[in-house]
């Protein structure tokens, strides 16, 4: 877009189950190291699908540091909160506001500071705080309204808002600026990204914190993803001919976007450019996609055309692939059409730390821009045998090298949802 | 840069407490006919609050000829398809095979995941003693039917109105709890103005008017208790005010671009002129008192549409009619309106058709348009002894016929989102130079 400013990556913070930070997680990639493992949170033996790749082993503390805190939000809040915080703290933004000299000067600088969160929200667990009130109310809802407050915590609500992230940033780190709370599943992350982008780039902000956060390993999630076929019992093996569905994972990611003016005043770290985005609806209802990848394609023309970019100058493409048949026959449809015989190399990283629905494409994102600097284009370690349908797409069990400093990330969800954010590694200036 | 485009409202479409389509609720709220009541759906009677402002005598079918998506539709997602089907009419223009892809979506949702009665059928498999056990979820009895999943997605709401209409471009839900509606509309705003697509259905839509919906806000507190005068209960601004109604309902817009919608020979009911946002960064519940955070997303929503507090004539109130909501609402438009406080009418429809929460933003949005369109300022009802925190030019008693040149409207969420739009008056296009608006000279 021309005329308006480039927008710099200048902090970066993520979790999922693969390990906390850019860098562990890369390392458990790099590594072939997968965190899909049995299910901690509930005996799962039982169950048909008894896997997911959890946080395990990190104290919640570690997380939020705020004990009181961890009263009034729920688990995918405390991982939003985590990465968001990563992501300032690693962008020295607020250092560097509390260095300012006048008051007026911090004032505008909270003013001037967005916050844009992609959240999952809690649909299912939340509302069992209302067991105890159904079992004791016996069907009776006069009962059930009567003994109500006596029985469910009085914060109820405000503990499972969706947008409890959003208002926890600022509260916390006195950010008052523009804002959203996406709620769009699985691209819920990658919209905060390119909506922050967006409002940096129209001068409403800037900088921004843009986050991507779920917590979707849940019994009745699980249950009715097995249900729709959506679920491997063994593992996500993304373009595989044996792939038989998708994982679950949890976490979140979150990046500090700020204008290239702004950043180079205050000489930020940078690790990378945001350089357009690309967001369509299939209107193929809740859960289906087109074969085509209609949606898919679209969206990465018009990621593409709002970075100036022609697709001969990506250098490597994140993949959704969530290891279902449909998603990532389509999704190879739609390289085909949109990169032709020749795409670059293709990788995806669900195979390592699960699905992470709202926080997916998040994490895709700062996992991409690490590839970029590194210049490995990870293999996907579960892949054994390419589907043949797929022949021509340059995707592997071993790593490649990225053709340019620039990666396009793909994220799909429900609703016929694809979006497509295109980064470099760094800015062009090298700095 | 080029001339930023001017966006129009060409189209409207409600259902709401007070009347089921745009006509019926206007005339409603013109004549300060009350949408509250008893609540009806349900047996509240043990609850604190046993009054709401529900949608009255809505057809289980609405909204939906599609009987294989209709099954996937809660009530709130029929009264967002209900709407939105009447915005499209409205404006006499819907999506067809060419347009589809230069259409968007922008929705706030209600974040009402699990209906009651699933929730019940859960207990009943899972946590008779009250402890959840995942178990109970595997037994055959169990009705794992994944349409009470595919109804509770956070974006079920976009998935069927994009596929009813056939809308392919940008997509999008937004949630910030009372401003989702607000922040919605504001979203296709800017949307429409960075070109991703020529016109957009922006809107919202909620339904807490149920056993655990309700149960949320009385636990924390928030409404109104006044069982026995319903109708009175929702009184913003007024010095005995006691909470808000829990409401529910949609409301949507059809926007398109000013020159084309001009070409076309379609009705302009306003100007979708600016949004403000901001984040009050204070408190979880509690709203600042002196208004900081609103009065940043007015401000910017003034300077983005090139208005000031002279050209301003009608503000359309959050005004819930909580104690905090409204005294730090007022002293936020103190502070923007400063001189013209005492000419700038303000009243809150919410006195008549309650809290419609997530919609709320988009319902309040299509007042303002038709405040602008038919010259009047739709009174607050139930003010009767003002609250001095609340010294601001209230439509008291019965709507003010008056031209509105422009209006905003404010959202303000729980949680500290506050969102602001700004419409202006048709006829105040020409004078208004293209593009005068600037985010850079908010700041």
């Amino acid at each position: 877009m021309s005329g308006s400013p480039r927008i710099l990556i200048t902090g970066t913070g993520a979790v999922c189950g693969a390990g906390l930070g850019v860098a562990a997680i890369w390392d458990a990639i790099v590594s072939g190291r997968s965190a899909v493992a049995p299910l901690r949170q509930w005996d799962a033996s039982r169950w048909p699908v008894g896997i997911a790749a959890e946080v395990t082993g990190v104290d919640d503390r570690r997380l939020v540091e705020d004990r009181k805190l961890h009263k009034i939000i729920s688990r995918t809040d405390l991982f939003g909160l985590y990465a968001a915080g990563a992501a300032i703290l690693e962008s020295r933004l607020t250092m560097h506001r509390d260095a300012l000299l006048d008051a007026a000067s911090a004032a505008r600088f909270d003013d001037r500071s967005g916050v844009f969160a992609g959240s999952g929200g809690a649909v299912y667990r939340c509302n069992y705080d209302y067991f105890p009130l159904l079992t004791a109310a016996a069907g009776s809802l006069q009962v059930f309204g009567r003994e109500l407050s006596a029985t469910v915590n009085p914060m109820w609500l405000l503990k499972n808002l969706p947008n409890n992230v959003l208002c926890h940033i600022g509260i916390r780190h006195g950010f008052k600026g523009t804002n959203a709370c996406i709620t769009n599943q699985c691209v819920g992350g990658v919209l905060a990204i390119s909506e922050a982008a967006a409002a940096l780039r129209t001068g409403e902000a800037d900088r921004a914190v843009a986050v991507g956060h779920d917590a979707p390993i849940e019994p009745e999630t699980l249950l009715h993803y097995q249900n729709l076929g959506l679920l491997s019992n063994a593992a996500v093996r993304p373009f595989d001919r044996e792939r038989n569905g998708t994982v679950f994972g949890e976490g979140a990611g979150a990046v500090v976007l700020e204008t290239e003016a702004d950043a180079r005043a205050r000489q930020a770290p940078v690790f990378g450019e945001f350089l357009g985005s690309g967001c369509v609806s299939e209107a193929t209802g809740i859960v289906d996609v087109r074969p085509d990848g209609d949606g898919l394609a679209r969206a990465m023309e018009l990621a593409l055309a709002d970075a100036s970019l022609s697709p001969g100058a990506v250098g490597m493409i994140v993949a959704h692939g969530n290891g279902t048949r449909a998603s990532d026959a389509s999704e190879a449809a739609a390289i085909r059409h949109v990169f032709g015989t020749a795409p670059p190399p293709v990788t995806a990283f669900k195979w390592a730390f699960g699905h992470l629905i709202a926080a997916s494409g998040a994490l895709d994102l700062l996992l991409a821009l690490q590839a970029l600097r590194c210049q490995v284009v990870p293999g996907i370690a579960t892949l054994s045998s390419l589907d043949p349908a797929f022949a021509r797409l340059p995707v592997s069990s071993s790593p490649k090298k990225p053709c340019s400093d620039t990666a396009v990330i793909c994220c799909r969800g429900f609703g016929g949802m694809n979006v497509a954010l295109v980064v470099r590694a760094k800015a062009a200036s090298g700095a | 840069m080029t001339a930023r485009r001017r966006v129009a409202i060409t189209g409207i479409g409600l259902v709401t407490p007070v009347g089921n389509d745009a006509p019926s609720t206007w005339a409603g709220l013109v004549a300060g006919r009350s949408g509250l009541g008893s609540i009806m759906n349900f047996d509240a009677s043990g609850f604190s609050t046993r009054i709401g402002a529900e949608v009255k005598n809505f057809p289980d079918d609405a909204g939906i000829p599609d009987r294989k998506l209709g099954k996937f539709a809660s009530r709130m997602h029929r009264f967002a398809l209900a709407a939105a089907e009447e915005a499209l009419a409205d404006a006499g223009i819907r999506p067809n095979d060419t347009s589809s892809r230069r259409w968007g979506l922008s929705v706030g949702a209600g974040m009402m995941g699990l209906a009651f009665e699933e929730l019940a059928t859960i207990h009943a498999h899972c946590a008779l003693s009250g402890e959840f056990n995942p178990d109970g979820l595997l037994g055959k009895t169990f009705p794992a039917d994944p349409v009470g999943f595919c109804r509770s997605q956070t974006n079920t709401g976009l998935a069927l109105l994009t596929r009813q209409f056939g809308i392919r471009g940008y997509a999008t839900t937004v949630h910030t709890a009372c401003a989702s509606g607000g922040q919605a509309v504001g979203t296709a705003l800017k949307v429409m103005r960075r070109g991703s697509v020529d016109f957009m259905l922006a809107g919202g839509y909620d339904s807490m008017l149920n056993p655990v919906g309700l149960s949320g806000f009385c636990l924390l507190g928030a409404l109104s208790t006044d069982n026995d005068e319903p109708t009175r209960a929702s009184r913003p601004f007024d010095a005995t005010r006691n909470g808000f109604v829990l409401g529910e309902g949609a409301g949507f817009l059809v926007l398109e671009d000013w020159d084309s919608a001009r070409r076309r020979g379609a009705r302009i009911y306003a100007e979708l002129a600016g949004d403000g946002n901001s984040l009050s960064s204070y408190r979880i519940t509690d709203s600042p008192p002196d208004g900081d955070g609103p009065i940043q997303a007015i401000e910017q929503a003034l300077a983005d549409a090139g208005l000031t507090r002279e050209t301003v004539d009608y503000v359309n109130a959050h005004g819930t009619s909580t104690l905090m909501n409204d005294k730090s609402e007022c002293a936020a438009l103190r502070a923007i309106l400063g001189g013209q406080v005492d000419r700038v009418a303000v009243s809150s429809t919410k006195s008549c058709m309650g809290h419609l929460i997530a919609a709320a933003g988009a319902v309040e949005a299509a007042v303002c348009a038709l405040a602008i369109r038919d010259g009047i300022a739709p009174v607050s009802a139930n003010l009767e002894q003002l609250d001095p925190d609340c010294a601001v030019n209230v439509v008291r008693g019965k709507s003010r016929p008056m031209r509105i040149r422009a209006a905003i409207s404010n959202s303000l969420g729980f949680g500290g989102s506050n969102s602001c739009l700004a419409f202006r008056h048709p006829e105040e296009v020409s004078s208004a130079k293209a593009g005068a608006g600037s985010r850079a000279a908010a700041a």
